[in-house]
């Protein structure tokens, strides 16, 4: 029901779009590769393609498409309509499919993150390319003297219906050439599991703040929550920027996801009262207009089964000219389960090279 | 009871007053002068920020929550200026280009893409430097204005019309005491400066940057440190957001002199109003000649 109703709500403005302004077209392309492939298969290597626009002066539509480089079909990440002006009450809204209000790093693209990849831990709740749903979500600022957002999102699919299967996978083989396939084969179950995933509805909250110290020295907190089908997840997240001139910054970000999770987590029965914690801590030091340097610490824990990761690692950026080509490097400890709470460590260096055309840029400073 | 008619006299001071919000600090000092005591006036970029690139915060999205009119340079400069305004939820502000009456330098012409650099394709947005330009800014300040707020008409264009005179009059000064400026060459970091060059008579050799938002690479560095040597350049003239190394580089293998220009109100400390900012470069550019300018 929903989905029709966002996608008859997505095709009237698109089709209207096509009376005004052309959209903006934006091409990123990446190329990863890490020195445990014997084969140096490009992994998640892909172009994203995004389309961006104004559908009428207060209602802007995205939409990004993502194409991995093998056989899997294009991949449609977001097609959201925007509107921010113009509804009563100063109410935002958002329609279509597109990733929910929760916690900070959900939102961002992964080309953003200067540590590559997504963090592990992150990973095991949102899922490997994190939690996109179809829905319509509300924001409003609260009447606060600094900004303070309140937003609450409905979706027609919960966070579980998140292919955990691909994650897993990448834990035991690391063979991503049987991983795309793997991809392939679990558009088939989503099909089959349409059932199941239309019961897990989910709702999102999220109450964020940002605070404008000073004229370098910016703040934001956030506190965010999910209900799903029996499913509750709750978070924080903080994130500083130090600022003092066009190309220096200094950026503390840091995010703690709780999930409660039902009785079974990744096919596995885990105790009822069993939590799932992940976090992650980063520090990043743009140091000039090329280069950054960072550390990132990737932490998850099941509590009662007193099982635990963290793994730590340090990223480098080099972006020469502007935002329009980044060469990223990351070495970082990665654990893969043996057996039962049997985590074997190892070293992984990954590149990524990253490009744009037009205006969505892999790089914000 | 005293109390409270303060309160409430100021209150009713605080809501008569149109809020008006700017890109850049030099249309905010053009609207605090022809808005005087009748508006609030809050710019987004500070003035030794790059407008080219201003970072969105959450914050500037509040102070344009209750705006009346919002003027942006346009052209493309400030882009991220649309962001800010459908983030503030502000559904009832006006939204006005100052650039519309604008005589437009530097429009391309044809095909433009990426590989000429970050190219402005609606021309050279940096016409505040001219202070013609500044006249026509304040004619549409005034003119919204006086839509907006017809109670106050007058007084604005009784601030419009005192404005123009005092730039008038400031202009023609500037033309007789910095004649000495006239057709001297120069080097500039970024082309922000055609408007302001042609105004003043100056001669624009070169850039640092290869192409526009370009950072300098060594073999532009080097074939600049060339063209000062063969051609006698005396001076580099860069924006005080960019970094000393790049001028210093050259300066310390040339003769050539090297300074920071306000490219907006508040860039540098004595450019502290939008009449100030032309006698704070112009008397800037004087000194690194060693021209007189009395
Ligand atoms: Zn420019």
């Amino acid at each position: 029901m929903l989905k029709k109703l966002v996608g008859g709500i997505l095709f009237t403005t698109f089709t209207f779009s096509q009376t005004t302004v052309n959209p903006q077209f934006s091409v990123i392309g990446d190329l990863v590769m890490d020195h445990l492939h014997k084969d140096p298969s490009l992994l998640t290597s892909g172009i994203e393609i995004a389309v961006q626009g104004y559908v009428n002066p207060f209602a802007r539509a995205d939409i990004y498409l993502h194409k991995h480089n093998d056989d899997s079909p294009i991949e449609l990440e977001e097609a959201v309509m925007t509107i921010e002006r113009g509804l009563p009450f100063g109410l935002g809204l958002r329609a279509g499919k597109f990733r929910p209000d929760l916690g900070k790093i959900n939102q961002s693209h992964a080309h953003l993150f200067p540590f590559i990849e997504v963090p592990a831990g992150m990973a095991k709740i949102l899922g490997e390319e994190f939690w996109s749903a179809t829905g319509v979500e509300t924001n409003v600022f609260l009447p606060l003297p600094w900004y303070s957002n309140f937003s609450l999102g409905y979706f027609d699919s919960g966070i579980s219906s998140h292919d955990y299967s691909d994650y897993e996978k990448d834990e035991d083989d690391h063979d991503h050439e049987n991983d795309h396939k793997d991809k392939d084969d679990h558009n088939h179950d989503d099909e089959k599991d349409h059932g199941r995933e239309k019961q897990t509805n989910a709702f999102s909250i999220r109450w964020s703040h940002f605070f404008e110290l000073n004229n370098v020295n910016h703040l934001e907190l956030g506190l965010s929550g999910y209900s799903g089908k029996a499913e509750q997840i709750l978070g924080a997240d903080f994130k500083y920027k130090w600022r003092p001139n066009k190309y220096r910054s200094l950026t503390l970000q840091a995010e703690v996801l709780q999930h409660s999770l039902e009785d079974e987590y990744m096919e596995k029965a885990v105790h009822p009262d069993e939590k799932l914690t992940v976090a992650y801590a980063m520090v990043n030091f743009q140091f000039n207009k090329a280069y950054n340097f960072g550390v990132l610490i990737d932490y998850w824990s099941l509590g009662l089964a007193d099982d635990e990761g963290m793994n730590p690692s340090i990223f480098f950026g080099f972006s020469p000219v502007e935002e329009s080509a980044v060469l990223r490097l990351k070495i970082g400890q990665l654990e893969r389960e043996n057996d039962e709470k049997n985590h074997k460590k190892y070293l992984k260096t990954t590149i990524q090279i990253i490009w744009s055309l037009g205006p969505h840029k892999p790089h914000r400073y | 009871m005293r109390t409270l008619i303060i309160i409430m006299s100021m209150i009713s001071f605080l809501f008569g007053k149109v809020r008006i919000v700017t890109s850049t600090t030099d249309i905010a000092d053009i609207a605090k002068i022809i808005g005087g005591d009748h508006v609030t006036v809050t710019s987004i970029a500070r003035g030794n920020q790059d407008p080219h690139y201003v970072e969105i915060l959450p914050s500037y999205m509040l102070k344009v929550r209750k705006a009346d009119i919002y003027f942006m340079v346009g052209m493309e400069l400030d882009l991220w200026a649309q962001q800010i305004i459908d983030g503030s939820r502000n559904r009832k502000v006006l939204i006005v280009d100052c650039s519309v009456g604008i005589n437009k330098m530097e429009v391309p012409t044809g095909q433009i893409d990426a590989s000429m650099g970050d190219i402005h394709r609606f021309g050279n947005p940096h016409y505040w430097l001219d202070p013609e330009n500044g006249k026509l800014i304040a004619r549409m300040v005034a003119e919204k204005l006086i839509n907006h707020d017809s109670k106050n008409a007058d007084q604005y264009q009784a601030n419009l019309t005192q404005f123009e005179k005092d730039l008038d009059s400031a202009i023609s000064i500037w033309t007789k005491r910095f004649s000495n400026l006239k057709d001297k060459d120069i080097i500039f970091y970024h082309n922000s400066w055609p408007y302001f060059s042609k105004r003043f008579g100056l001669k624009t050799v070169d850039f640092l940057e290869p192409k526009p938002m370009i950072t300098p690479s060594p073999s532009k560095l080097n074939q600049v440190i060339q063209k000062i040597k063969s051609d006698g350049i005396e001076v580099i003239a860069s924006e005080s957001y960019f970094s000393d190394r790049a001028p210093k580089f050259i300066a310390s293998k040339t003769k050539v002199k090297t300074v920071k220009l306000a490219q907006s109100v508040g860039a540098i400390e004595s450019a502290d109003s939008y009449i100030n900012l032309f006698e704070t470069n112009l008397t800037i550019l004087a000194k690194a000649y060693g021209v007189s300018y009395d």
